[in-house]
């Protein structure tokens, strides 16, 4: 912008030198007032000045004397256009750049953001209307945000009331399906009844669970652990023995072991639900670039791998790829609150597809690992 | 045939786990309030009380700490999820364990057999440590020569402890030993109770002679 206004003002003067130029020539024979004669030809001393140096009848000084003279000339003008062209430039573009700035933070998220207008021309027209736009912006996003914190809080809320009559019917319900009295329609029914129990049982549990992460009331109960010890255990109480874990043995690191059990237990359980096998688990140390360590732990299926227009939806809640799996025993949280779990450590998980095929979520967690205890024999743990 | 006082406001639930409690084989008293259950508890004997934590007038927690200073009955919490604070309540309060609602019968069954059996004896001659007996046959602790009232956890726990003296067992082992809960047991559980047994075994609680925490590593008996 301000090149361009230089570049204005320099052809500006440009033609009015050109322009004034003719002018002289038009006007050369007439005879001017003094102070007329001496703006539009230069004042007297001047022309005696070149008189001087030229040494040559006055119509004709040598060239080089000329030429010099209009290269000063020159150059003294131009000098006195660009710095009009910046000192007219300031007072328009300070406010631009003060109005791009301003933009630019409420766009970084910081929507309290005002510029005190200046004057009443069509820049400060400009601010005026930038501040309504920024406090129309502000109160909008407020309210989105407190409805989001509503609905958030509804649904904690439902789950915990949804647990009352479902403490009374988790009681019973076993009672129904194990009656040998019941036959054909009534034994399904109970079946059915009993199946659909403990799936909401499950679905509240992780609603709740979901909730304390939402309301900033999840806790991390940390502990020194066993890597191999509580991930062997993870996969033998599920009965998942066709998975193979390599973990180095001896690895003992601070975390909240029943957060570490679900976010293993999700990421395998899908694993074998959505990919194939072989599932593979890898966990290692590694450290962080900024002098501390990272637990990573990798699992990984030999499946169709993932779709990657899903990958950046997968932690959604409720997020389901395949629609037409829309059924599964899962809640539709299991990745969502393994994901919050990660981050409740300080760590990440990420998501994406293996080079040689199969998907590979990896988790990645801060711990103060004791490297010396990392006796460098890993283990198998299944299989 | 064990007898279960349950308390639980909720009638829908009430009935559920009562019905479900007398399937599992246990004879069962059911109570609506605190109030109703401390006069049940002063009527006649009940094997275990399995306690909803939230109550209308008495909470759960009061009941249970009302509960202790008359007896050892072993105390089971039924929690609500909501957050940590029925737990850590429930085990100051003098709870021997909990579980969460809503809660599968066999889950309940497991605990509550886990509960009762933390009383068996065992024919062993009585120990002396410094000013602590403990006399596993009778199941009676003694300190400076008083008795020692403690109910079936911490009195499992100090059993445990002590009969492997000077060895360290991480929380896992004792929420394994003494709970039997699985891997995944709230070691919380472990740390409430080493407390308030060394409540009533320890002269000086903050430094504790008989059960000493091993930082990092878990607790053990002595060295006295």
């Amino acid at each position: 912008m301000r090149t361009r206004l230089i570049i204005a003002f320099v052809v500006v003067a440009l033609l009015a030198a050109i322009a004034s130029s003719w002018f002289h020539t038009l006007i050369e024979s007439y005879h001017l007032p003094g102070w007329l004669d001496g703006l539009v030809r230069g004042p007297g001393w001047l022309r005696n000045l070149v008189l001087t140096y030229a040494g040559r009848p006055p119509l004709q000084p040598a060239r080089h004397t000329a030429l010099v003279f209009f290269g000063v000339e020159a150059g003294v003008l131009l000098a006195v256009i660009i710095t009009a062209a910046i000192a007219a430039s300031r007072p328009v573009l300070l406010p631009v750049q003060r109005l791009a700035r301003a933009a630019q933070r409420m766009a970084g998220g910081d929507l309290s953001v005002r510029i005190q207008p200046r004057g009443r021309d069509e820049l400060a027209q400009l601010v005026t209307s930038f501040n309504g736009m920024a406090a129309a912006l502000e109160d909008k996003v407020g309210e989105l945000e407190r409805m989001e914190a509503r609905a958030r809080q509804f649904a904690g809320d439902v789950s915990h009331e949804l647990r009352t009559p479902l403490t009374a019917m988790t009681a019973v319900t076993d009672i129904l399906y194990e009656h040998p009295g019941l036959a054909g329609d009534a034994a399904t029914a109970a079946r059915l009844v009993h199946t659909e129990v403990l799936h909401l049982n499950r679905l509240v549990e992780d609603l709740i669970e979901i909730s304390r992460f939402d309301a900033g009331t999840a806790q991390l109960v940390t502990d020194d652990i066993d890597v191999a010890a509580v991930m062997g255990r993870c996969l033998r109480a599920r009965g998942w023995t066709d998975v193979s874990a390599d973990v180095p043995a001896g690895l003992i690191v601070r975390l909240d072991r029943r957060r570490f059990d679900i976010i293993l237990a999700n990421l395998v359980g899908n694993a074998l639900r959505h990919g194939a096998l072989p599932v593979t688990v890898t966990a290692g140390l590694q450290p962080d670039g900024q002098g501390g360590t990272r637990l990573t732990v990798a699992v990984r299926d030999h499946g169709d791998g993932l779709p990657p227009d899903a990958i950046p939806h997968l932690f959604d809640r409720f997020y389901k790829a395949d629609t037409a799996r829309a059924r599964s025993e899962g809640s539709g949280l299991g990745l969502a609150i393994a994901w919050e779990n990660a981050r409740l450590h300080g760590g990440h998980i990420d998501a994406g597809n293996h080079r040689d095929g199969g998907a590979i979520f990896t988790v990645s967690l801060p711990v103060n690992g004791h490297p010396a205890a990392v006796s460098g024999q890993m283990v198998q743990l299944t299989g | 045939m064990a007898t279960v006082l349950l308390v639980e406001d909720d009638p829908a639930a009430r009935q559920g786990l009562e019905l479900a409690l007398r399937r599992l084989g246990y004879g069962v008293r059911a109570a609506g309030t605190g109030e109703a259950a401390l006069r049940d508890v002063r009527d006649a004997a009940a094997d275990v009380v399995v306690l909803d934590v939230m109550l209308p007038g008495l909470d759960g927690f009061e009941v249970c700490r009302r509960l202790r200073r008359g007896s050892d009955i072993p105390v089971i919490m039924l929690t609500a999820r909501d957050d940590d604070l029925d737990i850590v309540g429930g085990l100051e309060a003098g709870a021997d364990d909990y579980v969460t609602k809503p809660v599968e019968p066999r889950v309940l069954d497991a605990r509550i057999r886990a509960v009762l059996r933390r009383t068996t004896r065992t024919d062993s001659p009585a120990e002396t440590y410094g000013e602590l007996v403990i006399d596993r046959g009778s199941l009676i602790v003694r300190r400076a020569g008083q008795d020692v009232s403690l109910p079936p956890t911490e009195l499992r726990l100090l059993l445990v402890l002590s009969g492997s003296p000077r060895q360290v067992f991480s929380r896992e082992q004792l929420l394994s030993l003494v709970w039997e809960h699985d891997y995944l047991g709230d070691s919380r559980l472990v740390d409430a109770c080493v407390q308030r047994l060394r409540a009533k075994i320890e002269t000086d609680t903050s430094q504790p002679r008989y059960i000493q925490t091993v930082r990092g590593f878990g607790y053990r008996f002595g060295p006295v």
